[in-house]
Order: structure tokens, then C-alpha cells, then sequence
């Protein structure tokens, strides 16, 4: 019982040393710097940046590793250990350092691109603007041009206008020089031209030489002013019935416009009203009023042709 | 001994002064801190002619100064990177502004 007891301890330590030789050491510290290893390997910047940094740091931790395998002493595993921390450290730091330049040589790229297309857009825009600029001065240039063109058209009709007032001067003063010619009074109803008793026949509606003077002088002033008319009273005296002078005042009147028609007036410039011994120009008391009364008056219209009757 | 020591403690002083010239004091404060102690204490070990120790120290300031000279590399370059993308945003923004007026 008691050699079972001292076996059983025997074997139990020599199981405790076997172990002890076989198992490599470690440290907490080298624990942790297989960690930092395991994570650097897998960081794909460190392989691409920092190979030459991990293949340090991977001699360093081969190291470390042998001396916890050859069993050396613990002061001896973590100086390696941390040598080789700080090499794996050293890898993340260039591979960050160079990841960063590259960052930076791609970034700067970029930048110029930017750049470029800002450049590209402020002369686009400083070409839009020159076209925008160019249509309004063009715009102006036209507006300019329509406000001559208008402003000439303008002149051009005041100067037709100033020549038709000219014209139309002219023509008012010709028709007053003609109208004086043939002693033409300005009344209320407007231009009244008498033709005397002189001027026909005793008696009878025919003209005599002197009227018909009269009438183509008047009928010359009709054709040049087509706009006007005219109305041709005919009066007599007191003497004879008046069924007579009515007929007698008709009767010269329509002499007078049968001449202005055989002269070319035109008919619907003429009208015509006997008025027999209706309206004496004096009283019928004398000789030489009576002959005042005998007479045919032609009342000259407006140039709009209105004529007011009596 | 001697001489191996001797040019480990010559080669992690040039580690560390790169280190300092690359601003490595700035970026990584912690890393320059211990590869100083660990020089200085290679060089006490090689004054007491311990070379093992002073060799041990040496490599380990080498490892720190390095260390640490990376990372001012890589704070500096990270700073650039992000700089230019910020210009980039920034031109893209104002192309978009433009580009829509």
C-alpha cells in the first residue's frame, strides 16, 4: 500500500517534468505579441506596404519563439517578445505611412481634376456670358435701329403732313383769291356768292354773258374742291304774282346749275331752291332794291360738303 | 563583447536623434520617452561594462526610436491625406455652387 502510494507520486512527477520539457514557455507579454502578430498578418496594408518591416518583425518573433521553446529564461523571451512587439508596431506604422501616401498621391490627382473641371466651368461660364452679352448688345443694336427706322417714319409723316398743310394752305388761299375774285361774302351759313340781278336777262332765267363768267369761275372752284357743294337760292321782288317769282327764282337757280352741270360739276354737288320773293336782301320800295332783291345766292358748303339751309 | 555593444549603443543614439529630427518627440511622446531611458541605461551598462545588458538595452532603444519615427511619419502623412481630401470637398462644394448658378 505504502510502495503503490511512493509509485503513484513517482509517476506523477515525472509526468510534471515530461511536461515541463516538452511544453515550450510563454510569457503573458509574448501571448500578446502573437496576438499583435495574428492581426498584422491579416491587415492586407501591412502586406502591401510593409512586407519587408513583417518579415523583420516575423525573424524577430522566430526568435522569441526559440527561446520560449529552448526554455530560456523569461526575462530572456520577453526582451525578444518585445522586440518583436515593437517591430510589428513599426510594420502597422509604415504600412499606415505609406497607405496614407498613396492616399495623398491620389488624392492630389483628384485635386488637380477638380480643379481642372473648375476652370473649365469658369470658362464655360465667362462663354456663356460673352454670348449673353453679345445678344444684348446685338438686342440694343436693333432696338436702336427700329427707334431710327421709326423715328425717320415719323419725320417722313410729319413732313407729309406739314406738305398736306401746306398743300391744304395753299389750296384755301388759292380758293379765297378765286372766292374774292367772284365777291363771296362770309356769313354764318358760310361763303355766299351772289350773282345779280345784272347778270341775267330782264325777266328770264337765261345768264348773260357776264354771269356765265360768273359760273365758270365757280365751277372752276368746285372741280379743285370736290368736297365741297353747294346750294343755289334763287330770289325775285315783289312785283308780279308770287306764283311768278317762285317760278322765276326756281327757274334761275336751275340755270345757274344746268351751266355749272354743261361745265362738268358734278350733280351731287349741286342742290337747288327757289325761294320767290321770300327773304328781300332790301325793302321793295325803290328801284334799286328791288334790283338788290332780284338775285340768285350760292351758299358755298364746308370741305366736309355740310351746307346749313335756311 | 566589447565591440558589438559599443556599436549597438552608437547605432540606437543615431535611432533616437533621427527619431527627434523626424518630431518624433511630438507624434509619439511614450515611444521617445523609453527609447531615451533605455539609451541612457545602455549607456550606464557599457560604463559598467556589462555588455550583455548594455547590448540588450540598446537594441530595445533602437526598436522604441524607430517605433516612434515611424509613427511621426504616418500622424504626418495621415494629416496631408486628410488635408488634400478636405481641399477636395471643399472645391467639389464650390464647383457644385458654381455649376448650379
Amino acid at each position: 500500500m505504502k510502495i503503490r502510494y511512493t509509485q503513484v507520486l513517482l509517476v506523477g512527477a515525472v509526468l510534471v517534468l515530461s511536461a515541463c520539457t516538452s511544453s515550450p514557455k510563454t510569457t503573458t507579454l509574448l501571448e500578446q505579441v502573437r496576438a499583435d502578430y495574428a492581426r498584422a498578418q491579416s491587415n492586407p496594408k501591412v502586406a502591401t506596404y510593409a512586407a519587408l518591416e513583417m518579415q523583420s518583425a516575423t525573424e524577430a518573433l522566430a526568435k522569441a519563439e526559440a527561446a520560449a521553446k529552448e526554455r530560456e529564461s523569461l526575462e530572456t523571451v520577453d526582451k525578444l517578445a518585445y522586440l518583436t512587439k515593437q517591430k510589428i508596431a513599426l510594420a502597422n506604422e509604415v504600412a499606415s505611412r505609406k497607405s496614407s501616401e498613396s492616399d495623398i498621391a491620389g488624392a492630389a490627382a483628384i485635386r488637380d481634376q477638380v480643379r481642372l473641371d473648375q476652370r473649365t466651368q469658369e470658362a464655360n461660364q465667362a462663354r456663356l456670358n460673352a454670348q449673353e452679352a453679345e445678344r444684348s448688345a446685338q438686342a440694343a443694336r436693333d432696338a436702336a435701329a427700329a427707334a431710327t427706322q421709326q423715328k425717320n417714319i415719323a419725320q417722313a409723316n410729319e413732313a407729309d403732313a406739314q406738305r398736306m398743310a401746306a398743300e391744304a394752305l395753299a389750296k384755301n388761299q388759292q380758293l379765297e383769291a378765286q372766292l374774292s375774285d367772284l365777291a363771296a361774302k362770309k356769313t354764318e351759313r358760310g361763303l355766299i356768292i351772289t350773282l345779280g340781278d345784272v347778270l341775267f336777262s330782264v325777266d328770264q332765267a337765261r345768264l348773260n354773258a357776264d354771269g356765265v363768267r360768273m359760273v365758270q369761275r365757280l365751277a372752276t372752284v368746285l372741280q379743285q374742291n370736290p368736297n365741297r357743294v353747294v346750294l343755289v337760292e334763287g330770289f325775285t321782288d315783289s312785283t308780279g304774282s308770287s306764283q311768278h317769282n317762285q317760278d322765276l327764282s326756281e327757274r334761275r337757280s336751275m340755270a345757274v346749275r344746268d351751266a355749272l352741270l354743261e361745265l362738268g360739276v358734278a350733280r351731287t354737288q349741286i342742290a337747288v331752291r327757289g325761294y320767290g320773293e321770300a327773304y328781300p336782301a332790301a325793302p321793295n320800295d325803290t328801284a334799286t332794291n328791288r334790283q338788290l332783291n332780284r338775285r340768285v345766292e350760292i351758299v358755298l358748303s364746308d370741305e366736309r360738303g355740310v351746307v346749313s339751309a335756311r | 563583447m566589447k565591440t558589438p555593444a559599443t556599436a549597438d549603443v552608437a547605432v540606437s543614439q543615431a535611432a533616437v536623434d533621427n527619431a527627434n529630427s523626424a518630431d518624433g518627440t511630438e507624434f509619439a511622446p511614450a515611444e521617445m520617452q523609453a527609447a531615451r531611458t533605455k539609451l541612457a541605461a545602455a549607456k550606464r551598462a557599457l560604463a559598467a561594462k556589462d555588455y550583455k545588458a548594455a547590448s540588450d538595452y540598446a537594441n530595445q532603444a533602437q526598436a522604441d526610436a524607430k517605433l516612434a519615427q515611424a509613427k511621426a511619419g504616418s500622424a504626418k502623412a495621415q494629416s496631408v491625406s486628410a488635408t488634400l481630401q478636405e481641399d477636395i470637398r471643399v472645391l467639389r462644394n464650390e464647383l457644385d455652387r458654381t455649376g448650379t448658378q
